[in-house]
């Protein structure tokens, strides 16, 4: 294995799996100075984690294993997410290949994971949680993949390695099919990170949860799970959007090198995205969604016309 | 050495099927019939594996001739690998008297009409296995109950099956004369003769298969037949017209233009949405699978829409894996298809009522059937690492592959496919995380739900034998997609890997996503202990958690529902009566409309009625009249004479 590479393996693993809790501070650290508080560090993920890696399970009356498992499905399905991901043009396979297509296979599995606790306690906030992020994920998958497909078809290929490979460069200010791509991802990355104006992560109130919602019971090493899930979200977009759609180096060292930065400016970006918006209506934000779909696949349709 | 296998296996299938009408022999023969079953699962996978053909080939002549090629050996399999588990279901579901041995003699008739189907070579063996195939299922119905909805049901579904299904006796018979049932002409690509072959199979078996906008009678039908007869029409019947499609479309009329592939594409893409949109208002769960064949079908025909428009844009290797793809969910949709309707079954014999929202809990009081239930679940809604996801992800890869190859027109119809199943297996997702929160777990809604029995030994072997079969497909995929993609009728070498490793993708091993799931859950799950502080109940915002609080179907799916309202346009009805100031009574009534049924059915049903009114005018019932009938008639046709029309 080759310097770049390994460096590659090294900070897909220690970025996706220590350090993606950060992302979320960061992002909560900057809300609060833009809104004018001092607000927690940006370590505070870390802390409650810690905090509740010390803490007891609490099983709700009559739940079963299916509850019980939900937590691990879920950050097991997202690890193999992060070995999925890869940081540069040049990282190996990890055992998991590296296809677009998988991903969305593992962060459905998660979700299904999810909302069949929701059934197991029955617990109606968590159910009503459940079936928005159900409704929200249909318009947010279509979208997801036919971004991922305009990247596939620049690059010629469904391999995430290649597409970083093939879309190198500033493509996404000069060809049209990459840029409205960017544009629909962008509508993705703030759906599946659960922030405004789609979710609202700081929400205390049932009614109006939507991701936060079907973890209303879980407690001790169990939320542990859910909430580092939550972050290793963050992390699998935001390198996406980082590595295909923004402007990124031809070399993999460039890319790696750059890429610490331009997840904090990404953060900064979602930070100001929720000062700015205020949650939209739920049944508008497959809306949305859609519109985002509606971009990508002009996206496609311009790299055909490129392409005669 | 297969051929004697198969011809075993019929052997098998006849004499058990005849032993199971007496009742002192049903036993015996239901054993039989399953042993014959599988035993027509294995030859038929050795032969593909094996890739012998044996048998005659197909002629376009009228004598009887059957064989088997690989195509024909695949189904078989698939056919056996579920009717095998299914027959043995059927000999503990069906209660051995006359009528539990009629259904049983006549489900053993069934898999053998199928199986003749598949081996037919010759178009008139071919049409009469097939209008079998048709009527078979619907006496099977008859049997079972007849009740008045039954008998219209069964009414519904021979006419809807019968004036579309005309199809396919157009398509076939017409391939036999055009000359490329027996390879002997090629038709030029965009031939009229090709057209109208190709049109007409797509009208006649898309019926039988269930595409939308002709699938009026699939979910009536399937869910009124015994479990074990519904798992054979959704997991095989259903599966035998995709393969007169793919015989008719790929193997016999060679190059197609791509204004078809659109078009089959869109067929496609509008029953797997529109079968998943329909499943998940559904409240009766047998109703909901059987929206979900519609649903699977339409993925099936996505793969082979790319396919033909892969085809004819000269992309071999990548037409040859949609082919594969389209093969590999038609056999993975049978199998967890048909475990889904057995396990319905095993659930309604112990419970009674599938209506939604008075089950629950069941996994915990049946956990071998809720356990393979759960898996079947798992499959259909398409998760890694179980076999859905594995054919789902080369659907999409095809899909995205059209565009790749294509130009404006089939780039776009490529895209809005991916987009389409994309939506679909997130909608699937939702689909079946309501079914699996509502049957199996959360409290039992009735007293008979909580006090359920765990099925009898044989009906948990065949669901626990289906689950198993759904692990396996998923985890080695790969060896059976190089196979598949050789069936195209042009020659691809792919390479035989337990992984899914394919040119220009990120590739699919799925042996290692199995195992990395299942390392990391299981030590995530040994690290997450087993320290509980206590058991709470669960949080209501501080009121008391009651039975009436318990979410519905309907209210599961609410957010969707709202959201596709300008599409669906539900039916809302609440009446509150109040008195005296005070809310008496609230009634609540809601529905959602199958627009296709109404919006396209009734008023053509309603204008037949009409024309048919119309037309009694002339039967008056005199016999001067009709003498004026036929005087004119001759008339009419001495002057076509005349002008030289005819004649």
């Amino acid at each position: 294995m080759s310097g770049v590479s390994a460096a590659s393996v090294a900070v897909e693993l220690g970025g996706g799996v220590l350090l993606a809790p950060l992302l979320p501070g960061l992002v909560q650290h900057w809300k609060a100075r833009l809104q004018g508080r001092r607000g927690p560090s940006p370590l505070q993920p870390f802390r409650e984690l810690r905090r509740l890696w010390g803490k007891s399970a609490v099983d709700p009356t009559g739940s079963s294993l299916v509850y019980r498992s939900a937590p691990t499905i879920v950050a097991s399905s997202l690890t193999a997410a992060v070995l999925l991901v890869p940081v540069s043009a040049r990282a190996p396979a990890l055992g998991v290949g590296r296809d677009m297509l998988v991903l969305g296979g593992l962060l459905a599995l998660a979700r299904f994971a999810v909302a069949a606790a929701a059934w197991d306690v029955a617990n109606g906030f968590s159910l009503m949680g459940a079936s928005r992020d159900l409704t929200i994920a249909v318009s947010t998958e279509a979208t997801l993949v036919l971004a991922l497909a305009v990247g596939a078809l620049v690059a010629g290929t469904t391999s995430l390695s290649g597409m970083i490979a093939g879309t190198a460069g500033g493509g996404v200010w000069s060809n049209p099919a990459l840029g409205l791509a960017a544009v629909a991802f962008a509508l993705v990355l703030v759906a599946e990170t659960g922030r405004q104006p789609i979710d609202n992560p700081d929400t205390h109130l049932e009614l109006t949860m939507i991701h936060e919602g079907p973890l209303l019971e879980y407690a001790g090493r169990d939320l542990a799970y859910l909430q580092w899930s939550a972050a290793v979200r963050h992390w699998l977009v935001l390198v996406l959007a980082a590595q295909v759609f923004l402007p990124h180096a031809q070399s993999a060292w460039e890319q790696l090198g750059v890429l610490p930065l331009v997840l904090v400016v990404l953060c900064a970006g979602l930070a100001l995205t929720e000062t700015l918006t205020a949650k939209m209506r739920i049944l508008l934000a497959p809306r949305l969604l859609a519109l985002g779909g509606i971009a990508a696949l002009l996206g496609v349709a311009s790299w055909l016309v490129q392409l005669t | 050495m297969t051929a004697w296998a198969l011809l075993a296996a019929v052997a098998l299938l006849g004499a058990g099927s005849a032993a199971c009408a007496a009742p002192r022999t049903f036993r015996a023969g239901v054993a039989m019939q399953a042993c014959g079953a599988a035993l027509l699962g294995a030859a038929g996978f050795l032969a593909f594996a094996s890739g012998t053909t044996f048998g005659s080939l197909f002629t376009s002549g009228m004598t009887p001739r059957f064989g088997v090629d690989g195509l024909t050996a695949f189904f078989l399999g698939m056919l056996g690998l579920v009717a095998a588990p299914t027959l043995a279901f059927a000999g503990r579901y069906l209660v051995p008297g006359a009528r539990g041995g009629i259904i049983a003699c006549l489900t053993g008739v069934f898999v053998l009409t199928l199986a003749e189907v598949l081996c037919a070579r010759d178009p008139l063996t071919f049409l009469a296995g097939w209008e079998l195939m048709t009527l078979l299922p619907a006496a099977l119905i008859l049997v079972g109950r007849s009740d008045e909805s039954a008998r219209r049901t069964v009414f519904l579904y021979i006419a809807v099956t019968h004036i579309a299904g005309a199809g396919t006796w157009i398509a076939v018979l017409l391939a036999a004369h055009a000359g490329v049932v027996d390879g002997a002409r090629v038709l030029t690509p965009g031939s009229g003769v090709q057209i109208a072959i190709a049109v007409a199979a797509l009208v006649g078996m898309g019926t039988k298969a269930g595409l939308m906008p002709l699938h009026s009678w699939l979910p009536r039908a399937h869910p009124i037949a015994p479990a074990p007869v519904s798992a054979l029409m959704s997991g095989v019947m259903i599966k035998v017209a995709v393969y007169g499609l793919v015989r008719v479309l790929v193997d016999w009329l060679g190059v197609l233009p791509l204004w078809f592939g659109a078009l089959v594409l869109s067929v496609g893409a509008l029953s797997a949405v529109g079968g998943v949109v329909y499943a998940l208002f559904q409240h009766d769960l047998k109703r909901l699978l059987a929206f979900h064949s519609i649903e699977n079908v339409g993925i099936i025909v996505l793969g082979l829409g790319a396919c033909l428009l892969l085809h004819t844009r000269g992309s071999e290797t990548w037409a040859a894996l949609a082919l594969a793809a389209a093969l590999l969910h038609t056999l993975n949709h049978a199998v967890f298809k048909s475990l889904l309707f057995l396990g319905a079954g095993a659930f309604e014999r112990s419970v009674g009522s599938l209506e939604l929202n008075r089950l629950g809990g069941l996994l915990r009081r049946m956990p071998w059937t809720g356990g393979a239930f759960l898996v079947g679940s798992l499959a259909i809604a398409g998760l890694p690492p179980l076999n859905g996801f594995a054919s789902e992800w080369l659907t999409l890869q095809a899909l995205v592959h059209v565009p790749a190859f294509g130009g404006l027109g089939d780039g776009l119809a490529g895209a809005l496919g991916l987009a389409a199943l994309a939506a679909t297996a997130a909608l699937a997702v939702f689909c079946f995380v309501k079914v699996v929160g509502l049957v199996l777990l959360g409290p039992p809604r009735r007293t008979a739900v909580a006090q359920a029995d765990e099925a009898p030994l044989p009906m948990r072997v065949a669901v626990v034998a289906l689950a198993s079969a759904c692990v396996v497909l998923g985890i080695v995929p790969g060896l059976l997609v190089a196979s598949l993609a050789r069936l195209a009728p042009w020659p691809v070498s792919i390479p035989t890997s337990f992984a899914l490793r394919l040119p220009g993708t990120g590739s699919l091993p799925t042996v290692a996503i199995a195992l990395v799931l299942g390392l990391l859950g299981s030590a995530l799950f040994a690290l997450r202990g087993r320290r509980v502080a206590a058991t709470a109940p669960t949080w209501a915002c501080g009121q008391l958690v009651e039975p009436q609080l318990a979410w519905t179907s309907a209210g599961f799916t609410k957010p969707l529902r709202l959201v596709l309202e300008a599409v669906l346009r539900p039916e809302r009805e609440i009446a509150v009566h109040a008195e005296g100031g005070v809310v008496q009574e609230v009634s609540y009534r809601g529905r959602v409309p199958h627009l296709i049924d109404e919006r396209l059915y009734a008023p053509a049903v309603r204008s037949a009625l009409t024309a048919a009114r119309h037309a009694r005018r002339l039967q008056t019932g005199r016999l001067g009249t009709y003498l004026g009938y036929l005087i004119a008639l001759v008339l009419v046709l001495l002057a076509a004479a005349k002008a030289g029309v005819i004649g």
